[in-house]
């Protein structure tokens, strides 16, 4: 009973971390119509400011704060200087085929993951920096009774679902939320409707940038920092949203949610060498029964 | 009326594309408080000339005066303050939200919200009454029931009301109608032609249309394009004679059209 317990508090707890990579993945997807590749980097380069604030003894929850204004700033920048420029060069021969459009953004992403990753590598000279988290990773107990979870396990799960309501609330309650929405839904009409939709998609850009940072520092704790030590989270962030559905926000993070027990539960019952071999069952499955995702409405999109 | 400026004015607009002319020194008025219609057959440019004044065409060359002052052709964002509003050919709402949620967002208002004061939750104030002034557009078509409804939950006259009440939610000055008629029993046709005369007490309002007798009967001004070039302009029982007309369009349909 203990074990399943565990299994199922680190589940969702690494569940929760997944779904802000989902998230943030999902809202640049809407805005922008790519997969933004460098998400992870951005992360990273955040953590590693992070960390070389907190190496100069300076409280954790302003490191804390510096990443996340880091992480959107970084995520803004990227869709002002690249994004952008690429989108305008619509003159251009290469351009004007859509299917040319549509990758060459997703391939500009991938770059700026290796400048990240390589500007890192110098900054910081590569180093492996351990990081540290907020409250105790270690086992809990309450009274003589050991809990199967940790307080830092109660603390990502509580600041993520607080950052999921906050991010929903933003999108279905307020005037900007309608706003991203319609203009992911239409940029035409949303346009003729007075929506600056450029700004929109920055925001969702920027939004994305600190999400992506907040999941960078919970999982820093386990993965310590280094520029390649946040790759494996992009990589099941992208399949959650996948499975789950990438213009799907809920989907997405259901999906997250789907995968983190599940790699949890291999992880102790079976063996971690298993865990990828899970991961892609699920997600060779989701694409042949529901290929545009389990929560997604409408047709899948043909990449 | 005669005396004011018209609200809109547009001369000589030229529009390429490629190296086809889909505009050619067309020019046109649309006075305030008036019902101004763009006939012509498929592929005459009707739709360019609306593409040109919201923005999604550059034109080679043209002036534009709004309100007798002459201005840069706008850019699609800003013409909501402009106070011009356009609906689509087609429907043109946003299916993945509610039918109040598509009102809402035609109106300008929301440009006092923004992102800093939403985050404070400043903005509750001026999304109520944002809120408020769609229900009550709502209210005007009859359509108060279908707030909470999808657009693909709708019939397709319902989804065109709400097209209609999503332009005029911003009151403007002019509204741009892409074939509002299309596609409607003739029910749906009468109420849209009484709604156009009700709306021509508080705007001014322009119009691409084929079907012709709707047009006869809302129009004080019609234009005929063909081929990019306009070749017939008047009321529209002297446009109906006219002998470019005649041979270019109208051949032997008008009357049963």
């Amino acid at each position: 009973m203990q074990t399943f317990l565990t299994a199922l508090f680190t589940g969702t707890s690494h569940g929760a971390i997944y779904a802000l990579v989902a998230l943030g993945l999902v809202l640049v997807w809407r805005g922008a119509g790519l997969i933004n590749f460098a998400q992870m980097g951005q992360a990273m380069f955040s953590a590693y400011i992070a960390s070389t604030i907190i190496n100069h003894h300076i409280n954790y929850w302003w490191a804390f704060i510096v990443a996340i204004i880091a992480g959107g700033a970084l995520g803004g920048a990227i869709d002002v200087l690249v994004i952008r420029p690429l989108k305008k060069k619509s003159g251009s021969s290469i351009l004007s085929s859509p299917s040319m459009r549509d990758a060459i953004p997703v391939i500009a992403s991938l770059g700026i993951l290796g400048i990240l990753q390589s500007a890192a590598g110098m900054i910081w000279a590569g180093e492996e920096r351990g990081f540290p988290a907020p409250v105790s990773t270690l086992g809990l107990s309450i009274g003589k009774r050991a809990m199967p979870f940790t307080r830092f396990d109660i603390f990502v799960i509580v600041l993520i679902w607080l950052i999921l309501i906050a991010t929903t609330l933003l999108l279905n309650k307020t005037s900007v939320g309608l706003a991203m929405r319609a203009s992911a839904l239409n940029m035409e009409v949303a346009r003729l409707s007075g929506i600056r939709t450029r700004s929109i998609r920055t925001l969702g850009w920027i939004l994305s940038g600190s999400l992506a940072s907040v999941a960078g520092l919970m999982v820093a704790p386990a993965t310590n920092v280094s520029p390649n030590s946040l790759d494996l989270l992009m990589i099941i962030g992208f399949t959650a949203c996948v499975i789950g559905g990438l213009n799907s926000l809920w989907g997405s993070v259901t999906g997250a949610f789907i995968l983190g027990l599940t790699i949890s539960f291999i992880n102790i019952y079976d063996a971690p060498g298993d865990v990828f071999l899970g991961i892609f069952a699920i997600l060779i499955a989701v694409m042949i029964f529901r290929p545009s995702g389990l929560f997604a409405k409408g047709k899948a999109r043909n990449v | 009326m005669s005396s004011e400026a018209p609200f809109l004015e547009i001369e000589n607009l030229t529009v390429k594309f490629g190296g086809l002319t889909a505009l050619d020194n067309v020019s046109l008025k649309v006075p305030q408080n008036s019902v101004v219609s763009l006939i012509g057959p498929n592929g005459a440019g009707k739709t360019t000339v609306f593409n040109s004044i919201s923005g999604f065409v550059q034109p080679q060359s043209g002036e534009i005066k709004i309100a007798g002052q002459k201005t840069a052709w706008p850019k699609t964002h800003k013409l909501a303050a402009l106070k011009i509003s356009r609906t689509l050919q087609g429907v043109g709402l946003f299916s993945g939200i509610t039918a109040l949620e598509n009102v809402m967002l035609g109106s300008d208002h929301k440009y006092k919200a923004g992102i800093v004061k939403d985050l404070f939750g400043l903005s509750g104030r001026i999304d109520r009454q944002l809120r408020d002034s769609a229900m009550a557009q709502l209210e005007r078509f009859g359509a108060l029931s279908l707030a909470d409804k999808f657009p693909h939950e709708l019939s397709y006259p319902d989804t065109k009301r709400i097209a209609l009440a999503r332009a005029l939610i911003s009151e403007p000055e002019l509204i741009l109608l892409d074939e509002p008629a299309a596609g409607l029993g003739q029910d749906d046709i009468d109420e849209l032609a009484e709604t156009i005369r009700q709306l021509k007490k508080s705007c001014a309002v322009l119009l691409v249309e084929h079907h012709v007798d709707f047009v006869g009967e809302v129009s004080d001004q019609v234009y005929v394009l063909d081929f990019g070039r306009i070749i017939a302009a008047g009321d529209f029982e002297s446009v109906k004679k006219s002998p470019e007309v005649l041979a270019a369009y109208l051949g032997g349909e008008v009357g049963h059209a």
